[in-house]
C-alpha cells in the first residue's frame, strides 16, 4: 500500500497545502495548474454526482478509482477539502481525512494566530505533524516492504 | 443609555466565590490569537510587538492578583521573596495555567535575578513561529501578567520572556526588594 | 514518576478568570486605541467575526455532525450544543418571529462581562459585541449569512443579555475560475 498526495483547498479553491511522499512520475504542467485542474474537477464532479443521485445526498462524492490511483475526498460543511491520493489497495480513508482535518489542521493552523487562513499554509508544525501522521498509517507504513 | 433607573446588583457586589467555570482552550486561544494579530498590525517590529504583549499581560495579571489573593489566602500576601516565588510557581500557576510551573530556578551570578522555566507556555501551545519572526515568543503576555503581579504584591520587578528549555521568564528583582528581603531575614 | 497530588486540570480547558481578563484586556485597549464607542463595536465584532470563522473549524472538528437542515435545528446547535461546548453556559433559545428566520438567544450570565463595570462615558459602547462577531463568522462558514446584534444587556441594566440572530440568505459555494 502507498500514499502519494495529499491536497487541501479552502473554501475559495485556494490550495492551501499540498505534499508528496511516493510520487515517482514528474508533472508536465506547474504545480499551480494541477492545484487550478483539480479543484475545478472536484467541483465539477460534487455537482454532477449530487444531480445524479436518486435522493439528496448528505455526503456525496467520496473517491474514484482509476487503474493506477485511488483519490479519497473528505470535505467539511464548511467547505474545506481534502484529498488524499493512494495506491488500489487502501481502503476507505474518510477517517484519516477526518482526522487530519480536527487533529492537525484545527489545531495547528486553525489555532495558530500567525496562520492567514486564506494563505497557503506555511508553518513548519503543521508540516511535521501531517507528515508523522500519514507516514505512521498502516496504508502508507506497509508500502516499504511491498515495494 | 435608558436603563439607569434600574437597580440592579452590579457584578462587583457580586460574591467573587470559588472562581469561575472553566471555558474551552479552544475559545481562549482564538481570543489570545485575534489579540496577537490585532497587535501586530500596529506595531512594525518583534520587540514592540512583545512589548504590547506584555502590558496587556500586565492588565489581566493586574486584575488577577485581586482576586486570586482574595479566595486563596484571604488578603494576607507574602512578605519574602522566596516563599512569593514559590506561590506564582505552583499555586498561582496552577490557578491560571491548570499546571505548576516546570522551573524555579535563581541565577549564579546575580542574587536580583530568578528564572521560571515552562517547556510549553499555554499560549505558544497552538503557535508555530514562521521563521522571518524567529525571536517573537507570545509568552510576553504572560511575562507581562507575572510583571503585574510581583509589582501588585510588593515586589518590583522586570519580567522579560526568552526562548531557553522552551521558555524562560527572566525575572530581574528591584534592588529595593532584595535589600528588603534582607533584614526580613535578619528579624 | 512523581507524586500526582498535583495533577494538572483538564488540559482542554483554561481558568475562566483568566479568558475574562484577557478579554477586558483587549476592550481596555481598544477603548485606548479608537476614538468612540462606535469604532470599538466595530473593531470587536472584525475579531470576533474572524475567531468564528476558526471556531466553526474547531466545531465541525469536535461535534461530527452534518449540516443543519433548517434555522430551528441551527438555533439548537448554537445553543445547547456550541455555546456549551465554548463557553460552559447554556442560553435559552425564544422569541422566535412568526416566519422562523429570527430569533434570540438569552443568556443569564455572560462570562465575558464577569467583573466588568462599563467605563463612564462609554454608553453606547457594546462591550460584549465580539459574540456577535463570532456567531456571525461561524455561520457565514456553514453558508448562512446572518445578522447578530444584542438587544439587551446586564451591563446596561437589562435584567437579561439578549442577542438577536436574524437570517438573511443561504449563501452558494465558490465556483472555481473559469466556470460557469
Amino acid at each position: 500500500m502507498t500514499i502519494f498526495t495529499f491536497y487541501l483547498f479552502d473554501r475559495n479553491g485556494t490550495c492551501l497545502y499540498y505534499a508528496e511522499w511516493n510520487r515517482k512520475k514528474q508533472l508536465t504542467m506547474s504545480k499551480d495548474e494541477e492545484f487550478k485542474l483539480m479543484y475545478g474537477m472536484l467541483f465539477s464532479i460534487k455537482s454532477f454526482a449530487s444531480r445524479l443521485s436518486p435522493t439528496d445526498m448528505k455526503e456525496g462524492f467520496l473517491n474514484f478509482t482509476t487503474s493506477k490511483y485511488k483519490l479519497h475526498f473528505f470535505e467539511t460543511p464548511s467547505g474545506l477539502k481534502l484529498i488524499l491520493n493512494t495506491d488500489l489497495s487502501v481502503g476507505n480513508m474518510k477517517d484519516v481525512l477526518q482526522q487530519i482535518f480536527s487533529s492537525i489542521y484545527v489545531e495547528y493552523v486553525v489555532k495558530n494566530p500567525l496562520c492567514q487562513l486564506d494563505q497557503p499554509i506555511t508553518s513548519e508544525l503543521f508540516k511535521y505533524k501531517l507528515d508523522e501522521y500519514v507516514k505512521s498509517l498502516s496504508a502508507f507504513q506497509t508500502s516499504k516492504t511491498a515495494s | 443609555m435608558s436603563s439607569f433607573g434600574k437597580q440592579k446588583p452590579s457584578n462587583l457586589e457580586k460574591p467573587i466565590g470559588k472562581g469561575k467555570p472553566e471555558v474551552n482552550i479552544a475559545t481562549f486561544a482564538l481570543l489570545f490569537s485575534e489579540i496577537v494579530q490585532y497587535c501586530q498590525n500596529r506595531v512594525h517590529t518583534v520587540p514592540e510587538l512583545q512589548t504590547k504583549l506584555s502590558e496587556l499581560g500586565q492588565h489581566v495579571g493586574s486584575h488577577m492578583l485581586d482576586v486570586i489573593f482574595l479566595r486563596e489566602k484571604g488578603f494576607k500576601r507574602e512578605i519574602k521573596l522566596l516563599s512569593m516565588l514559590i506561590f506564582i510557581k505552583s499555586t498561582f500557576w496552577k490557578i491560571v495555567f491548570g499546571k505548576e510551573a516546570d522551573k524555579l530556578e535563581q541565577a549564579n551570578d546575580d542574587d536580583k535575578t530568578y528564572y521560571i522555566i515552562e517547556k510549553e507556555p499555554l499560549v505558544n501551545k497552538f503557535i508555530s513561529v514562521p521563521k522571518d519572526k524567529g525571536s517573537l515568543n507570545c509568552a510576553a503576555f504572560t511575562a507581562g501578567m507575572l510583571e503585574a503581579v510581583l509589582n501588585g504584591a510588593n515586589f518590583p520587578a522586570k519580567v522579560t520572556v526568552h526562548w531557553h528549555k522552551g521558555t524562560t521568564f527572566m525575572i530581574k528583582f528591584d534592588e529595593s526588594v532584595i535589600t528588603r528581603d534582607k533584614t526580613v531575614d535578619s528579624r | 514518576m512523581s507524586r500526582q497530588a498535583n495533577r494538572a486540570g483538564d488540559p482542554r480547558k483554561v481558568n475562566g478568570e483568566l479568558f475574562t481578563l484577557t478579554y477586558g484586556a483587549l476592550v481596555a485597549q481598544l477603548i485606548k486605541d479608537y476614538e468612540n464607542d462606535e469604532q470599538v463595536n466595530k473593531q470587536l465584532d472584525k475579531m470576533g467575526y474572524n475567531m468564528g470563522v476558526r471556531l466553526i473549524e474547531d466545531f465541525l472538528a469536535r461535534a461530527n455532525m452534518g449540516r443543519c437542515n433548517d434555522f430551528r435545528e441551527t438555533a439548537d446547535v448554537i445553543a445547547k450544543v456550541a455555546f456549551k461546548m465554548y463557553l460552559g453556559l447554556t442560553p435559552v433559545v425564544s422569541n422566535w418571529s412568526a416566519a422562523g428566520d429570527e430569533f434570540s438567544l438569552l443568556l443569564e450570565s455572560n462570562p465575558l462581562t464577569e467583573f466588568v463595570e462599563l467605563p463612564s462615558g462609554h454608553n453606547n459602547l457594546n462591550y460584549s459585541n465580539l459574540m456577535c462577531g463570532v456567531l456571525r463568522g461561524a455561520l457565514e462558514m456553514v453558508q448562512m449569512d446572518v445578522d447578530v446584534r444584542f438587544v439587551q444587556d446586564t451591563l446596561k441594566g437589562d435584567n437579561i443579555t439578549e442577542i438577536r440572530l436574524k437570517f438573511n440568505k443561504r449563501l452558494e459555494d465558490a465556483v472555481p475560475v473559469g466556470e460557469d
